[in-house]
């Protein structure tokens, strides 16, 4: 008999389940890299570093250092000058002829404790001839301002990076679309204006961390907190002429990342140590201090924008030119600034464009990856010119947001034709969950109320061909270990794979095992864990491979039952047939095979999935244009909004409520996806609110969290609402998209925007101090 | 960059078993030893290299440091010791001392006010200590072991500056007084900091008054305003304009007057000029909601 093939039941993709860290984290028990125990033979490295923030460096005398008891070795740049970076090659492990900001290492001491290698600094004698310095990447890309790398027509970069030697840009993105000049004349309304965006710094609750332990054959183990155990691995091969078999990296639990702690940033110290002294583990951690000097920052940004629409609202024409401070080294940050190139209209249909997004050396901290990469600088000029253009025009912001947000068959300004997306029904959600339209009474006389939207984009930033790669193993006991490569950084990502995991094989949730910690020996390859692509990326790949378990169990017990495999299903960890309705716990047979008929033998083994997953249809773009079949994998889109209170009393901004809403493609796990919109709306409303360099001169006057001050729990809005909606993704598994950064790119926009429209003031430099709000009313005589 | 210890330099701690050890050793080191009680600040300015003893001197225990006691006929004594939190909680000091509860509150956050006291911000002397204004408010005197015995401190003549004070070596803040309220008494702490939570005051205005027949408004104000100037504020002539009047107008003026009395600087935090701005702000604030309490 046939039974009727029932509807499979919902399964875990979907559902909010438990995140499967999330007990060892709460009690304590998780553990992290500066948990793990060395023993005796453990010592520590400190780092000297430039007190200038350019300089030729003459002389770097470790003699005296040395020479102190409990010191075990020094390193210095002459030892190790090989340049090294993700996106450019322009950074030497230590300074070897140059400094370019302060606090840029030039030495480094292992000794049997912190206190004695610190100590050691002192020792270190230096001799820098101080050199004019760049503070300013509009003044430093200009010719004839101070050369910061005089080598950098040297330097090996891939083919989508522009360097001009010669000068201090170390990348030019250009997109050159239809004629600007011709439709200015065609517009009835332009907005022109200039937006400075501060550096901020990411500031993990667990400040960079790692341990390097080379062996007598000089195979090197690296423990650190990273996102990209393998584009350390990589990275730090090529470094230190060590095979990349001979570099394993074991990437524990990361206490907060956000981007700084992808690529390589100070990890390659304790291996140049490591290396001198064979046999010892060396330590090395930073201090908040030199967290907020040395680590990535997210760049400083000057926009130049200037865009126009016709009297229906229609946008026309944008010219925009970004000035990226990358910093001192911008072996990573190159890439931001082609991410703000390729993006730069916004998610918006413009028909003519011209963009140029230029990174500009100067001598503050390097930038690099920061959630959102470059997006939420961009958007927040881009959404405020949107904002003012409808005022100029008299349209309503949400309509005039409606008409001109980009569509699926679109053609965006890279030339590429734009997928399917929801982002009309993003501003519909977050408009009507703050009541847009209705002018709300303040809550006290001495309050203004107001509100503000932004839309939003960011596609996953990385290069063309950034792969993944799992391995499903099912267990005896009926579990299954999933190993990946990405990391879990707190957005959940494990508790996602093990989702798609049973889902795909019709394993119950609680039957996934993720192997942890990661382990380059171990862990099947994967780019890094940015950009937002695991969910996406990563997923597919686990996918594949619970596909390719999935098809094997079946395989095995067709073959046992003399059966069609169609006939077959899994569910909740047992195979069943809709033909004879035998069925068989999965548990039985998945490691030691079935038996044949008569003891004749058996059939089977144990069963191993694999997937790999990597896109393979990016182009190049053309490097005068910008223009190509397709620069990016997919866009998430996404709005904001948000109903405000100005205090006239002091400047304060209160936010009373707060709207999200993204295009997921899928939210495998709503729960999860709720986290993100909310925590990257906080973030994002630290950044508009708090945050920023003060950097004079190359000195972070507020580098500690004294005065580097970041939202708390207090500061939170008592209702952030947060929605998705689902267009799914072509090629995502189960529909899904990436969301982890999207949550705080419209953020800083969309509070400029509900300030203007409480106070009637424009304030478009962040952050939005009470003090910058309260004396902006002052001068335009609101308040006295 | 200013290469911050990655953790305490070494020292010595010294724990001494009396006050007269205890003073003795201070003053035989002075310069070299600090007193110890929370270490909220001791800590990170030895960690950040701001001061560089070589002792510090736990004086946590020490006779008359430990506990909070109210005579109903003379006020209120806290041990130096005495974490905020706990007093807090005391509901000797909620009754009679409301203000001190509320100046308190604003300090830091609740994990660092289980260690902070309240005699260990008036000795560290910031401007921008919270309890200050409260202490100076309610005529608070410190309670002070030196080498020539007990003698009291009132606050009134107690700051000189930043980190500057009547102690002198050997000296030992042992608890601080409060007498009595008056009997119709109300008082004020508006804080402003950058954010909601564990901020330092960009600026911080203390106000308390009590009814008195004797003056022509019938109330007398004491005020004090925090972070404008090398040491807490009392802006007496905003106080004289209070005595007078209480309208609307001379409300204005005080806080008017008290935007005058102040210096402040520019720094990390705030500018003067917003500084300045926000004294009158918040004097008008706290000077009107201590006038709806007196009222009720």
């Amino acid at each position: 008999m046939v039974v009727a093939r029932k509807e499979k039941t919902a399964g875990p993709v979907g559902q909010s389940v438990l995140r499967n860290d999330v007990l060892e984290k709460a009690t304590g028990a998780a553990v992290y890299t500066d948990d793990i125990q060395f023993g005796p033979g453990l010592l520590f490295a400190r780092v000297k570093r430039s007190p200038v923030p350019h300089g030729i460096l003459k002389k770097v005398d470790v003699s005296k250092a040395l020479a102190l008891p409990g010191v075990k070795c020094v390193v210095t740049g002459k030892d190790y000058p090989d340049l090294m970076g993700l996106y450019l090659k322009d950074r030497a492990t230590f300074a070897v002829d140059r400094v370019r900001f302060i606090g840029e290492p030039v030495a480094a001491v292992a000794a049997v404790t912190e206190e004695i290698a610190e100590a050691a600094l002192d020792l270190i004698e230096l001799e820098i001839e101080e050199l004019p310095a760049v503070f300013d990447p509009e003044l430093g890309a200009q010719k004839g301002a101070p050369l910061l790398h005089p080598d950098l027509e040297n330097y090996v970069h891939p083919n989508f990076i522009f360097p001009e030697p010669g000068t201090n840009i170390s990348n030019h993105f250009k997109i050159r679309r239809g004629d600007v000049e011709a439709a200015w004349p065609k517009c009835a309304a332009i907005v022109e204006t200039k937006v400075r965006v501060p550096h901020i710094q990411h500031v993990p609750i667990e400040t960079h961390v790692a341990v390097a332990l080379a062996d007598d054959k000089g195979k090197v183990t690296l423990w650190s907190s990273t996102q990209s155990p393998f584009a350390q691995r990589a990275m730090l091969a090529k470094t230190f002429h060590v095979p990349e078999s001979d570099m394993r990296v074991i990437a524990t639990y990361v206490g907060g990342g956000f981007g700084c702690k992808a690529g390589v940033t100070m990890e390659a110290i304790p291996i140049a140590l490591a290396l001198k002294v064979k046999g010892h583990p060396v330590k090395f951690r930073l201090t908040r201090e030199e967290e907020f000097y040395t680590n990535f920052v997210r760049q400083g940004l000057i926009l130049n924008l200037k865009v126009g629409c016709d009297k229906d609202g229609n946008l026309l024409a944008m010219e925009n030119t970004m000035y990226w401070d990358g910093g001192a080294y911008t072996e990573y940050g190159v890439n931001v600034t082609r991410a703000g190139g390729y993006s730069s209209t916004g998610p918006f249909d413009i028909p003519n464009v011209k963009t140029d997004s230029i990174c500009v050396y100067t001598n503050h901290p390097s930038g690099g990856p920061y959630r959102g990469f470059g997006m939420s600088e961009l958007h927040t000029g881009l959404l405020q010119v949107m904002d003012m253009l409808a005022e100029k025009i008299g349209m309503d912001k949400v309509e005039f947001l409606k008409k001109n947000v980009i569509q699926g068959g679109d053609t965006v300004a890279t030339g590429m034709t734009m997928h399917e997306t929801g982002i009309k029904e993003c501003v519909d959600k977050v408009a009507a969950a703050i009541d847009w339209g209705k002018k709300e009474a303040p809550t006290a006389p001495n309050k203004l109320r107001g509100k503000g939207i932004a839309v939003m984009w960011k596609a996953p930033a990385m290069p063309p061909n950034a792969g993944s790669s799992a391995i499903v193993k099912m267990n005896s006991d009926g579990t299954l270990d999933v190993s990946i490569g990405g990391q879990e950084i707190g957005q959940g990502t494990f508790t996602a794979m093990a989702q798609i995991a049973a889902q795909t094989l019709g394993m119950p949730y609680d039957a996934v095992r993720v192997s942890g910690p990661i382990d380059t020996k171990y862990s099947p390859y994967e780019w890094q864990t940015v950009a937002s692509r695991l969910t996406w990326s990563m997923g597919n790949a686990v996918r594949l491979a619970a596909q390719d378990a999935r098809q094997k169990i079946l395989n095995l017990v067709a073959e046992a039952w003399k059966e069609d495999p169609k006939d077959l299903d899994i569910q909740d960890g047992v195979v069943i047939s809709y033909k004879s309705e035998e069925s068989i716990p999965v548990k039985d047979f998945v490691v030691y095979g079935l038996p044949k008929e008569n003891d004749q033998g058996w059939i089977g083994g144990p069963i191993v999935g694999t997937g790999s997953f990597m896109p393979t249809y990016v182009t190049g773009l053309d490097p005068e244009t910008g223009q190509g079949p397709r620069a990016v994998v997919h866009y998430t889109t996404g709005a904001q909004a948000v109903d405000i209170e100005i205090d006239k009393e002091t400047g304060r901004l209160e936010v009373l409520r707060a709207a999200a809403a993204f295009d997921v493609g899928k939210a495998i796990n709503p729960d999860l996806v709720a986290g993100q919109i909310e925590g990257g709306f906080v973030q994002g409303m630290s950044s508009a609110m708090f945050e920023g360099a003060m950097l004079e001169n190359g000195v972070w006057r507020n580098p500690s969290f004294v005065d580097y001050r970041i939202a708390t729990t207090m500061d939170v809005p008592p209702k952030i609402d947060a929605m998705f909606v689902e267009t799914a993704q072509d090629d995502g598994p189960y529909g899904a998209r990436g969301v982890g950064e999207h949550p705080m790119v419209p953020t800083i926009a969309a509070l400029a925007n509900a300030i203007k429209d409480a106070t009637g003031v424009r304030i478009t430099n962040p952050p939005f101090s009470a003090e910058k709000i309260y004396l902006a009313l002052v001068d335009a005589g609101i308040v006295k | 960059m200013r290469n911050a210890h990655p953790g305490l330099p070494e020292l010595d701690y010294v724990k001494p078993g009396s006050l007269e050890e205890a003073s003795k050793f201070l003053a035989a080191h002075a310069g070299e030893s600090r007193p110890f009680l929370g270490g909220t600040d001791c800590i990170v300015r030895i960690r950040d290299g701001a001061w560089k003893p070589k002792y510090l001197v736990d004086v946590k225990g020490l006779e008359g440091t430990t506990g909070i006691s109210f005579d109903p006929a003379k006020g209120l004594t806290i041990g130096a010791a005495v974490p905020m939190n706990k007093v807090a909680a005391h509901p000797d000091v909620q009754k009679h001392y409301p203000l001190l509860v509320e100046a308190c509150n604003w300090v830091a956050s609740y994990q660092l006010r289980s260690r902070a006291t309240i005699v260990g911000n008036v000795c560290n002397a910031s401007p921008a200590g919270d309890t200050i204004g409260a202490a100076i408010c309610l005529d608070g005197v410190l309670n002070v072991f030196g080498p020539d015995g007990y003698r009291k401190e009132p606050l009134t003549t107690f700051f000189f500056g930043p980190g500057k004070t009547a102690l002198k070596p050997g000296d030992i803040a042992t608890s601080i007084f409060f007498p009595l309220p008056p009997k119709e008494s109300a008082g004020k702490y508006l804080k402003l900091g950058r954010n909601r939570l564990g901020d330092l005051a960009i600026v911080g205005v203390t106000a308390f008054a009590y009814k008195d027949a004797s003056v022509a408004s019938g109330y007398r104000f004491r005020i004090a305003l925090a972070s404008v100037g090398p040491t807490p504020i009392r802006p007496t002539a905003a106080e004289e304009i209070l005595a007078k009047s209480i309208d609307e107008s001379a409300v204005e003026a005080a806080a008017q007057a008290a935007m005058d009395s102040c210096t402040p600087i520019d720094d990390t935090r705030g500018t003067a000029r917003y500084r300045k701005l926000m004294i009158r702000n918040l004097t008008r604030q706290a000077v009107s909601a201590v006038l709806a309490q007196l009222k009720k």
